[in-house]
């Protein structure tokens, strides 16, 4: 697979939690992603079609999401329930969103966000493409971003230019 | 004045509710979908500032916002969306959209955005 810039959604990521969530993060060294994760995790999911296709995620550990969608909202969750989960949702929403209007001359559709929510996680994809983990620790805890993405039409220099470590 | 928030996330609507009662509006209504808001607009007629986001299922914000703009062109119609694009920006002052805000947003810079159509209307 060539490789993808994924310097979009990193910069997506720190900008949404800069922004709704209060806190700077930063950017730990990624990483193939594990094909089996086991942690409690919510894992917000949403989907890329258009001119780019992919999946991209964010991996929460419980602690995590918790203080994270407090710190979004304004309340304290001290459990997860929906409106914790509804909350995962939306940051993916938000970071896959910005992400995809910073891929200049493309046209890319995302789908409505999913939570999934679990001990064991699998990751599989189709063999032409490889799933990259970009860890990212702030004052709240860890947490992940998990994405695969490849380009299907003109410009691949955009999405594929600057490479997976580019940053 | 009574605003209308159009968000399928709970906790977005949650945080744009704590903006308008931040600037001083309490009277909110919250609907999940462009249908909804459709039908929210039709039962009540003091809504005076309706908040839209643009990704909902059932029925999405530039629909729904077309839809409001067969009925009534005057209501002041904000889209809060992470539809970052410029085609879609236009997209959306085209169809009608008063003004377009982005996800991801300062709570305070929504809050200033906002103030124009409250003051208008005297809150």
């Amino acid at each position: 697979m060539d490789k993808v810039n994924i310097n979009p959604f990193i910069e997506a990521v720190q900008e949404a939690f800069e922004r709704m969530v209060g806190c700077s993060v930063t950017r730990l060294d990624e990483s193939p992603a594990p094909q089996q994760l086991h942690f409690p995790d919510l894992i917000g999911v949403i989907g890329l079609s258009g001119t780019a296709q992919g999946v991209v995620a964010i991996r929460f550990p419980v602690a995590t999401a918790l203080g994270v969608i407090s710190n979004m909202a304004g309340v304290t969750f001290e459990k997860v329930d929906g409106a914790v989960i509804d909350g995962i949702g939306e940051i993916v929403n938000i970071v896959a969103g910005s992400a995809k209007g910073r891929f200049k001359g493309h046209s890319i559709s995302i789908s409505l966000p999913t939570v999934v929510s679990g001990d064991i996680c699998r990751l599989t994809s189709s063999k032409d493409t490889v799933w990259v983990e970009v860890p990212f620790e702030c004052k709240l805890g860890t947490f992940s971003l998990v994405l695969t993405l490849k380009q299907v039409a003109a410009n691949r220099q955009e999405v594929a230019g600057e490479g997976v470590n580019s940053r | 004045m009574k605003a209308l928030i159009v968000d399928d996330s709970q906790i977005m609507r949650r945080i744009i509710v704590s903006v308008l009662k931040k600037a001083g509006v309490n009277d909110i209504a919250e609907v999940a979908n462009g249908q909804e808001a459709l039908d929210a607009l039709k039962a009540d007629k003091d809504i005076g500032l309706v908040l839209l986001d643009w990704n909902m299922p059932v029925m999405t914000g530039i629909e729904t916002l077309k839809h409001i703009r067969t009925t009534n062109k005057q209501l002041p119609v904000v889209m809060v969306t992470t539809e970052s694009e410029k085609e879609r920006v236009v997209e959306a002052i085209k169809a009608g959209a008063n003004d377009y805000m982005l996800k991801p947003f300062n709570p305070d810079d929504v809050l200033e955005k906002l103030r124009k159509y409250l003051e208008s209307t005297g809150k």
